[in-house]
């Protein structure tokens, strides 16, 4: 193989586990809340610019990717306690209705705050360089980004698979009434994971972050994208959310060395074949 | 009808009385989109985010008719029409197979990738310079090079169309197409093929959207990338829920406000779209009806989902 393939491989498989933290944020929160999130992107758009903030005031990276997430998993839990609660019920038309309304909420508040102007910062010291791949090399920092959102991603899974509030949360999806009858405030758990859901949105931008920069409208590209992971994968599975997401960067990677003007629409055209084959993705029930 | 004949009037009036045949073109090439919107959501219960794909590519075949086949104005129209009638159907019968979030998030993704190519297939497009430079639009050996004069050949064509519109939710395919927002499994046990409705629901909304974009594209001799982008599919279903996403009526009048206040308030306001978005929560939360209910004019409080 030739190492621009690998290089452009390697790129796609880091790229993808990106598209599959936030595909993992937007299913969690379909799949165990029944709540279509289209302001995902704006969530993961206002997470990079928490990141930014960050920086701009304390230089500090590392201290960035843990407030951000948090910053926006506490806005997430206002936002289902204020609003989503009250939408659940009735049907999925107004809770993306509501939802797209945020869009345009957090999309103007980023202009008001932080300028329309892009914005960048660097890549933290620590991960300066690359891992030399022959004649070519890879950078150290898109490594680390790929090594901690999967890491994360592990993580959630496991905290839903293996311990005792992701089986209640697990059970609540099953029968709401009955665990609420066992004593336990359902409603509470529901709000944390949604809160969970878009803190890892916020992570995917702040990491984004030093690779790209911010811009205002930055979370509408990621949305079109993450819709196709999702639809690929399977709305509401956790693994589809991370097949899809790594088959889209891959499927992006592969057609930037073939066709670079093709490489976005590609990713829909997958869809598309998916979406002809098994209409509700590769891990989707039913 | 009387209601129809007050809306012609208001329309037929409205440059004589307001002087901004422009501004008031294209209150109703938008009013055309959110009308077709509301075709899908308030009558068949779909909600499509990517309603801006079917403008483009009408608005697109009409200029290139216009400019590559120097065909007349009117014929440019009809082939722009009936190319967003046929994206509608295609998008449609793919879109319609993911049932309710899944259905939304593709028309979504193909409002999407629709964009990409229209960014970079730029020997047709134009890419993001837009495509300019159309043949001023003349009807028989008429010019309309002329605001109010094109204002007139719009109203006359959007007025058609919207009467076309009601007259087609009266009709047996209309109650049809609610039968299967009602209760979609019950309508084909009845018999009816359910999938042909909605295929031919999109195709219906697509023509209306295609026509829309042709409309707009002769206003200013000009197709902007911007009329195939997702933000204008955002912007029309802020529109058509704020006016009224329970009739035909409000999703123009939603048309009428949003072009006017984003006119007004970005003179006023930079950041304006802020407001809309909290009013658009708000309206979401507790006010479904929109502003169309607010006289008491909702036959149906809101769509149903």
């Amino acid at each position: 193989m030739s190492p621009l393939v690998e290089l452009a491989l390697l790129n796609g498989v880091v790229q993808g586990v990106i598209y599959a933290l936030v595909a993992a944020g937007l299913t969690l929160i379909f799949g165990m809340l029944d709540i279509p999130n289209f302001a995902h992107g704006a969530f993961y758009a206002l997470g990079a610019y928490v990141a930014f903030s960050v920086i701009a005031h304390t230089g500090n990276f590392w201290l960035a990717i843990v407030v951000a997430p948090i910053v926006i998993a506490l806005l997430g839990v206002l936002v289902d306690a204020f609003a989503m609660r009250r939408l659940a019920g009735g049907g999925h038309v107004y809770a993306i209705l509501f939802t797209l309304g945020l869009v345009l909420i957090v999309q103007e508040a980023i202009v008001l705050v932080w300028g329309a102007d892009p914005t960048s910062v660097d890549v933290p010291a620590a991960l300066d360089g690359g891992l030399p791949l022959g004649v070519v090399s890879f950078p150290y920092y898109r490594l680390f980004l790929a090594l901690v959102a999967a890491l994360v991603i592990g993580a959630v899974w496991l905290g839903l698979q293996r311990t005792k509030a992701g089986a209640i949360i697990r059970a609540g999806i099953d029968d709401a009434e009955m665990v609420a009858c066992l004593g336990i405030d359902v409603q509470r758990l529901f709000t944390l994971v949604f809160g969970v859901g878009v803190a890892l949105a916020a992570l995917a931008g702040a990491l984004i972050l030093p690779l790209r920069g911010g811009q205002p409208a930055m979370g509408n590209e990621l949305m079109a994208v993450s819709f196709a992971v999702v639809v690929i994968g399977g709305l509401g599975s956790f693994l589809g959310a991370v097949v899809g997401g790594i088959v889209v960067g891959l499927t992006q990677a592969a057609m930037t060395i073939v066709y670079p003007a093709a490489s976005e629409v590609a990713i829909f055209a997958a869809m598309t074949l998916v979406i002809l084959i098994r209409p509700y993705g590769l891990f989707g029930a039913r | 009808m009387t209601r129809f004949g007050a809306l012609a009037a208001l329309i037929l009036a409205a440059p004589l009385v307001l002087r901004y045949p422009t501004l008031e073109t294209q209150i109703l090439t938008f009013g055309l989109l959110t009308v077709a919107f509301y075709l899908l959501l308030g009558e068949l219960g779909f909600l499509s985010f990517g309603q801006a794909t079917f403008n483009g590519i009408g608005a697109y075949v009409t200029a290139r008719i216009l400019i590559d086949g120097h065909a007349p104005l009117l014929a440019a129209l009809l082939a722009g029409t009936l190319a967003g009638a046929l994206g509608a159907a295609l998008i449609g019968a793919l879109a319609t197979r993911g049932r309710g979030v899944y259905g939304v998030m593709l028309t979504f993704a193909f409002n999407e990738m629709a964009y990409y190519i229209a960014f970079q297939w730029r020997a047709v497009t134009g890419g993001d310079n837009g495509l300019g430079n159309l043949p001023q639009p003349t009807l028989f050996g008429l010019s309309l090079d002329d605001p109010v004069r094109y204002y007139y050949f719009t109203a006359v064509l959007v007025l058609a169309a919207f009467a076309a519109v009601l007259r087609l939710i009266d009709s047996p395919f209309g109650a049809v197409v609610r039968a299967i927002r009602e209760n979609e499994e019950r309508a084909r046990a009845i018999g009816f093929r359910v999938e042909r409705f909605k295929v031919v629901s999109f195709a219906i909304s697509g023509a209306l959207c295609g026509l829309a974009g042709g409309l707009y594209a002769g206003v200013f001799h000009f197709v902007p990338l911007q009329s195939i982008d997702l933000d204008l599919s955002s912007n029309i279903v802020v529109a058509a829920i704020l006016g009224g996403a329970g009739s035909p009526y409000g999703a123009l009048l939603g048309a009428a406000v949003f072009i006017v206040l984003s006119n007004v308030l970005s003179h006023v306001w930079a950041h304006w779209p802020l407001l809309f978005g909290i009013v658009f929560c708000a309206v979401v939360l507790f006010f479904r009806g929109g502003l169309w209910s607010v006289g008491g004019y909702g036959r149906r409080a809101a769509a149903h989902p």
